[in-house]
C-alpha cells in the first residue's frame, strides 16, 4: 500500500493539519489578548502619571514672551512616589515648552529623549520604551515613559509556554488520532484479510464481526452473508456435479455389464438381440439423464429463453391431461378436474412440462385404481394450479428434500429406476424462472398435493394485443 | 458356489445375476438392504456382492450387521471412488471393493479370488492325483484328457476339491450349489455324484453313509 494512498495516513495528516491550525489560532489569539491587556495596564499607569504631572503644572504660569528655559516641577510626595527610582519599570517624565530640549525631566530616564510631534499617536513604542504624552497648556508637551524590557521577556516566555503546550497537545492529539483511525480501520483490515483468504480459495473463511457494530460491522455482516451464499452455491454446484457423475456411472455400469455378459461366450441371434435391446434401454436412460442435466444447467445459468404469452392455466391443464389420460387409464386411475379461469403470462411449453411432470408423478406414485385431482383457480393476484393424488404420499422426513436434485425417496426408487431424479428439481427451476412457487404437502398414507402458483394477469379486453398489455 | 447379490438397480441386478449363473454360480438376489441382510444371515454364502447405495438400509449398515454374525467374504460395489470411500469400505470389514462401472471379468476374477482365499487356496488350479482342475477356465482334465462336465457337475467337483480332505454334508452341498429358486430334489445330488464317479473313478469321491461326501487327500 502506498504511503500517500493510505487512508490512515491521509486521515491523520488532515487531522494533524486541522488540529495545528486550531491550536495555532487559539494560541496566537491568547497571546495577543494577554499582550494587549498588559499594555492597557501599562498605558493606564502612564496616564495616571501624566495626570499627576499636569496637576502639578497647573500652578505654572507662562512667564510671557521671555520664557524661562526651565520649568521647576514640584511634585507632591504622593505623586513623586510614582516616579520612585526603585520601581523596576523606571518611570520617567519630560516636559517641553517650545524648545526641542525638555524644560524639565525626571532624574532618571533614557539619555536620549525625543519630543513627540503634534500628530503622533499616544502612547508610542520607542524601542524598549513605552511613552505616553499629552500636548496641553500651560506647557507644550508632557511625556511619561517607562521601560518595557521585562514585559518583552515575559511575553516571550508566554509565547514559548503556548508553543510548548500547543506542541504537547498536538502530539497527544495525533497519538489519539492514530489510535482512533487504527481502531476505526481495523475492521477494514479484517475484511481485507478475510477477503484475501477467500480469494485464495478458502470459502469457509468469515470476517469476525464480534465487536464491530459500526457501519463497517454492517458491511462485514453483509459481506459474510455474501460469502456464505457463495460458499453454499459452490458446495451445491460441487455436490450436483458429483451427483451427476454418480448418476451417470450407474447406467454406464449397467451398459458395460450387459455388453460384457453378452460377449462372454458365443450365443444365438436371439440372445444378442436381447442384449442389444437392453443396451438400447440403458442408452435411452442415459440420454434422458443428460437431457435433464442440460436443461437444469440452462435454467441455473438463466439462459433458457422464455416465450411468455398470456395463457390460461385451464388450457395448460387440459393439454397435460390429454397427454397422460392413456397412462392413467392403464393404471385404472381417474383424473378429476375442477378448472376455473386463471390467466397468467408464462411460457406455455415450459409450464406445460411442469404440469405433465406433476401429473406423471401423481399417476406413477399412485395406487392401482387411485384418483388424481387437478384444479386451477385465481386466488388474489396469483394464478394457482393444484395436483392432488390419494396415493401412498411422501414420508415426513423425505418431504423437505423432494425438490433436491437426484433425491428419490427410498421406497420410490426401485419402482422408478427409469426416472432421473431430476423431474421435480427441473419443475421447480422452471416455475421459479417465471416468478412463481411450487410447493408440496403430503400426509403419509393419504396422498400428496402439489401447488403451483404463478403471478396472475387480467384477461386482455381485446384478444388482439394481449402481449403488450401484460409485459 | 453360492453367492448373494444385493443390488437395487433392477437392470444391473438382472444382468449380473444372469452373468454369474452362466459362470456356474448359484445366485440369490436381494433388491434392498433389509432383505439382503436377512438372506445373508440366514444362509452361509460363499460370497456376498453388496452395493453401497441401497434403499431401506445402506450397504455400510448391512455390512456391519453381517459381520456381527458371519465371516462370509463381502465384495462391495459402489459408484463412489474417492480414496476415503475405499478405505472406509475396507475398514468396515469388506473383503474387497469394486468401483462402478467395472468390467465383468474383473468382478468374476475378484469373486473367485475371494472364494479361494476363504479356503486358503492361493492357486487357481487344483491337482488331485491325475485330475487337474483349472478354476479360471473352469476346465477339468484327467490324465491330460479333457473331461466334459455340466455346470452343476463342475460346481460339485470344485466345491469338494476346494475342501479336499473335509467331510462335506449333503445339506452343505445343497446350500452351496443351489440357489433359492431351484427345487433341489433330494436324490439330485446322488445323480451328480454318480456322474462324477463315472468320469473320475468310483474311489475319487468317498461316501460316508448318512454323513456326506469327501475327496480324500492323496
Amino acid at each position: 500500500m502506498r504511503f500517500s494512498k493510505s487512508i490512515r495516513w491521509r486521515l491523520l495528516l488532515w487531522y494533524g493539519l486541522l488540529l495545528a491550525t486550531l491550536l495555532g489560532g487559539f494560541g496566537y489569539t491568547a497571546w495577543r489578548l494577554e499582550v494587549s491587556s498588559h499594555y492597557q495596564q501599562v498605558d493606564h499607569e502612564l496616564q495616571r502619571r501624566i495626570s499627576a504631572i499636569t496637576n502639578a503644572l497647573r500652578a505654572f504660569r507662562s512667564p510671557g514672551p521671555i520664557r524661562p528655559p526651565r520649568v521647576d516641577l514640584k511634585l507632591p510626595p504622593a505623586d513623586a512616589a510614582l516616579f520612585d527610582a526603585s520601581d523596576s519599570r523606571g518611570y520617567y517624565y519630560a516636559v517641553w515648552l517650545r524648545e526641542a530640549e525638555p524644560a524639565a525631566r525626571s532624574a532618571k530616564g533614557p539619555a536620549q529623549l525625543v519630543r513627540p510631534e503634534s500628530g503622533d499617536a499616544s502612547p508610542r513604542q520607542r524601542g524598549n520604551l513605552r511613552e505616553a504624552f499629552l500636548f496641553a497648556a500651560p506647557v507644550d508637551c508632557v511625556l511619561v515613559g517607562c521601560s518595557t524590557e521585562d514585559d518583552f521577556a515575559s511575553q516571550r516566555r508566554l509565547a514559548w509556554l503556548l508553543v510548548t503546550v500547543g506542541g504537547v497537545v498536538l502530539a497527544l492529539g495525533l497519538a489519539g488520532g492514530w489510535w482512533l483511525v487504527s481502531r476505526a480501520l481495523r475492521p477494514v483490515q479484517d475484511i481485507s484479510h478475510a477477503a484475501a483468504r477467500i480469494a485464495g480459495g478458502d470459502l469457509s473463511q468469515r470476517i469476525n464481526t464480534a465487536n464491530t457494530e459500526s457501519e463497517l460491522g454492517e458491511l462485514a455482516t453483509v459481506l459474510n452473508s455474501t460469502f456464505t451464499r457463495l460458499d453454499d452455491a459452490f458446495a451445491q454446484q460441487a455436490r450436483f456435479t458429483s451427483d451427476a457423475a454418480h448418476e451417470l456411472r450407474t447406467p454406464v455400469a449397467v451398459l458395460l455389464a450387459q455388453t460384457q455378459a453378452a460377449l462372454n461366450r458365443e450365443r444365438g441371434a436371439e440372445d444378442y438381440r436381447n442384449a442389444l435391446l437392453a443396451n438400447q434401454t440403458t442408452g435411452q436412460r442415459m440420454r434422458r439423464l443428460i437431457d435433464s442435466l442440460l436443461e437444469l444447467s440452462r435454467f441455473d445459468a438463466g439462459h433458457e429463453p422464455l416465450g411468455r404469452q398470456e395463457c390460461d392455466l385451464v388450457q395448460i391443464a387440459e393439454d397435460g391431461i390429454e397427454v397422460l389420460q392413456p397412462v392413467a387409464e392403464a393404471k385404472h386411475i381417474v383424473i378429476r378436474r375442477e378448472l376455473s379461469e386463471a390467466m397468467c403470462h408464462v411460457d406455455p411449453g415450459h409450464i406445460g412440462q411442469v404440469v405433465i411432470n406433476l401429473l406423471t408423478n401423481a399417476i406413477e406414485y399412485n395406487r392401482e385404481g387411485g384418483e388424481v385431482k387437478i384444479s386451477t383457480f385465481r386466488e388474489g393476484d396469483r394464478a394457482v394450479l393444484v395436483v392432488a393424488d390419494n396415493g401412498p404420499g411422501i414420508r415426513r422426513e423425505d418431504l423437505p428434500y423432494i425438490f433436491e436434485r437426484f433425491y428419490r425417496a427410498d421406497t420410490a426408487r426401485a419402482s422408478a429406476a427409469s426416472r432421473t431424479g431430476l423431474g421435480l428439481a427441473i419443475s421447480k427451476a422452471i416455475v421459479e424462472a417465471h416468478g412463481g412457487t411450487l410447493v408440496a404437502a403430503s400426509e403419509y398414507g393419504h396422498g400428496t398435493v402439489f401447488t403451483l402458483s404463478l403471478p396472475a394477469v387480467e384477461r386482455a379486453a381485446t384478444q388482439g394485443g394481449s402481449a403488450d398489455l401484460t409485459d | 458356489m453360492r453367492l448373494l447379490l444385493i443390488e437395487d438397480e433392477p437392470e444391473m441386478r438382472q444382468t449380473l445375476s444372469e452373468a454369474l449363473r452362466e459362470e456356474g454360480f448359484a445366485v440369490d438376489e436381494a433388491s434392498e438392504g433389509i432383505e439382503g441382510l436377512e438372506k445373508a444371515t440366514d444362509t452361509e454364502y460363499d460370497v456376498v456382492v453388496l452395493d453401497v447405495m441401497l434403499p431401506g438400509m445402506d450397504g455400510w449398515e448391512v455390512l456391519r450387521r453381517i459381520r456381527e454374525c458371519r465371516r462370509t467374504p463381502v465384495l462391495m460395489l459402489t459408484a463412489r471412488d474417492s480414496t476415503a470411500d475405499r478405505v472406509r469400505g475396507l475398514n468396515s470389514g469388506a473383503d474387497d471393493y469394486l468401483v462402478k462401472p467395472f468390467d465383468l471379468s474383473e468382478l468374476l476374477a475378484r469373486i473367485r479370488a475371494l472364494i479361494r482365499r476363504t479356503v486358503n487356496q492361493t492357486q487357481p488350479r487344483l491337482d488331485i492325483g491325475d485330475v487337474h482342475i483349472d478354476m479360471v477356465a473352469r476346465r477339468v482334465t484327467k490324465a491330460g484328457v479333457n473331461v466334459t462336465l455340466t455346470a452343476k457337475q463342475y460346481a460339485l467337483l470344485e466345491y469338494l476339491a476346494l475342501h479336499q480332505g473335509e467331510l462335506i454334508t449333503r445339506s452343505q452341498l445343497y446350500e452351496h450349489l443351489f440357489d433359492e429358486n431351484e427345487t433341489s430334489l433330494s436324490n439330485l445330488l446322488d445323480v451328480y455324484v454318480s456322474n462324477l464317479r463315472k468320469k473320475f473313478g468310483h474311489d475319487f469321491i468317498t461316501t460316508r453313509r448318512g454323513q456326506g461326501y469327501c475327496i480324500e487327500n492323496t
